[in-house]
């Protein structure tokens, strides 16, 4: 090979590799979204901003940010992320406050701003494991929501609906009395 | 004698003491900071009753260190927050300039309110070089005990690694992280930079119940340190040390070498954690100000200068010059 041409393959790797939407991290894996916490940016722009500093979770007065080790990769790890079940996000957008890159946005902690700019994910009930649905009264992912009514709404028998504006905070997840849990939440992919 | 009216302010001397103590006491705060979560925590839980004796032991130690500076942990205690990687400090964000260069490759975007908050550390390092490696890090306070170890075995009769290797390495580290972060989109530098690692492991320790891979990688430099070559993470291999280095290039505050006052002992080349040569006046851009040199120097012939670049090699001290007069 000509040194001109190995010159320009190299100039040319070099610029695709380092364009952002380019990236290994953008080409070569599905985007898998984990439950991050409240106003974070979507999953590759998250890992492109956050600096692994675990200010979020030190600000967190509920203690549910947990950290990934390396089980997802090098890039993910140390990066924050919620099991709902375990402990679930109240909503009090601390960790945006404190996050310095702005991988968490900063996202006043009243209901309009959080129904627009939080999309943690969404729940979903399993009709087949729901108390309500079987016919056995319960209504307790309602009494848990923060946005009752905005989110959640329960109908017949407090049979529970979630609604458009749910933001995936996992109080519902996390207070469902069934075993497993009759309603969980699916992790945001398109935000 | 012609030394004796420029001896050096006696203050630079004891400043390793300071600097210990500063180590220490960022040290201490690192491991207070995690401690005082799990208070607030707590306390937002409205549940002492509720808490385990060890919980309530803990709940207990801080309330007592914390009450007579603030009323309410849950709103005050946010005043700082973080570790030495990236802070929060009354209000003030704080970051590392290593941490501000890995996101912009990675994310191939400049966010200002995150470059601002580098600002303070760029600005000191351009006045007092690589202070940071010297005075702050967490990994420093380690290191330099674990140095302090080797001696001690070396006492013992057992062998410590002491090689050289080339020092230049860690720029190289510096860049290819710094492509390896653009091209996998994601800030890696966090993950294999001492006191990144050490300020989010003392919190998973502490409040998070273990610690995670980045103890591992620690242990194996201070391993490394301790077998191969002293201090070899920060000399060789550290991305951090690199980017300060390039920084305080140009600093204006200097160690220098008064060669009248040097008796060419080389005790000054023994200390230097960073293997430098202050004794033929090479400190170079590696340097950090840590004033270990002046502190265990005899006749006082090192002391900080105010200026933008080293003395070239001054010869050898005029005190060892006298003492072969006198021999003679």
């Amino acid at each position: 090979m000509k040194r001109r041409t190995a010159l320009k393959f190299i100039g040319f790797g070099a610029a695709v590799a380092l364009r952002p939407e380019m990236s290994i991290a953008a080409t070569s894996s599905p985007v898998l979204r984990f439950l991050r916490p409240p106003g974070a940016l979507t999953e590759n722009e998250f890992l492109q901003r956050c600096i692994h500093c675990g200010q979020c979770g030190e600000a967190c007065p509920n203690r549910c940010i947990n950290f990934f080790d390396l089980e997802n990769g090098i890039a993910s790890s140390d990066t924050p992320y919620i099991i709902p079940r375990e402990k679930a996000c109240i909503l009090c957008m601390k960790c945006g406050e404190v996050c310095p890159t702005g991988a968490i946005q900063k996202v006043a902690a009243t209901m309009a701003d959080i129904i627009s700019k939080v999309h943690m994910g969404r729940a979903v009930v399993d009709r087949q494991l729901c108390l309500s649905w079987q016919g056995k009264t319960c209504g307790v992912c309602y009494r848990a929501c923060k946005l009752p009514d905005v989110a959640i709404r329960v109908g017949m028998l407090e049979q529970p609906h979630v609604l458009d504006h749910c933001v995936g905070c996992g109080l519902c997840e996390r207070s469902c009395i069934q075993i497993p849990q009759a309603i969980r939440i699916v992790p945001d992919v398109s935000a | 004698m012609n030394g004796d009216n420029i001896k050096p302010f006696f203050l630079w001397k004891h400043l390793n003491k300071l600097r210990w103590l500063s180590l220490i006491s960022i040290f201490t705060v690192l491991i207070y900071l995690p401690y005082a979560h799990l208070y607030q925590t707590y306390e937002s839980a409205h549940a002492y009753d509720l808490l385990a004796d060890s919980e309530k032991f803990i709940y207990d130690t801080m309330e007592t260190i914390t009450s007579p500076f603030i009323d309410d942990p849950i709103e005050d205690l946010d005043a700082i927050k973080g570790n030495t990687w990236s802070g929060t400090f009354f209000g003030f964000k704080l970051s590392d300039p290593l941490a501000v260069i890995s996101q912009i490759f990675s994310g191939m975007t400049i966010y200002t309110a995150f470059l601002l908050t580098a600002a303070l550390p760029v600005l000191l390092t351009f006045v007092f070089g690589r202070f940071f490696c010297g005075w702050i890090c967490p990994a420093t306070f380690l290191y330099e005990l674990n140095t302090n170890l080797a001696a001690g075995l070396r006492r013992a009769g057992l062998k410590t690694g002491n090689r050289r290797f080339d020092r230049r390495a860690k720029y190289l580290v510096l860049t290819i992280g710094l492509i390896l972060s653009a091209i996998s989109g994601s800030v890696l530098a966090a993950n294999i930079y001492p006191p990144a690692i050490i300020g989010r492991e003392i919190y998973y320790a502490i409040a998070l119940g273990g610690f995670g891979t980045g103890a591992v990688f620690f242990v194996a430099t201070l391993m490394f340190d301790l077998l191969v070559a002293r201090r070899g993470f920060c000399r060789y291999l550290c991305p951090g040390g690199a980017l300060y280095s390039i920084l305080g290039r140009f600093r204006l505050v200097r160690i220098q070498r008064v060669v009248e006052n040097c008796n060419d002992c080389a005790k000054c080349n023994a200390i230097c954690e960073f293997g430098l040569d202050p004794l033929r006046d090479d400190f170079g851009q590696e340097c950090n100000n840590c004033s270990a040199c002046i502190a265990i120097c005899p006749t006082d012939a090192l002391t900080f200068k105010i200026r933008m670049t080293d003395s070239h090699f001054q010869g050898p001290g005029h005190l060892g010059r006298q003492y072969s007069k006198a021999a003679r």
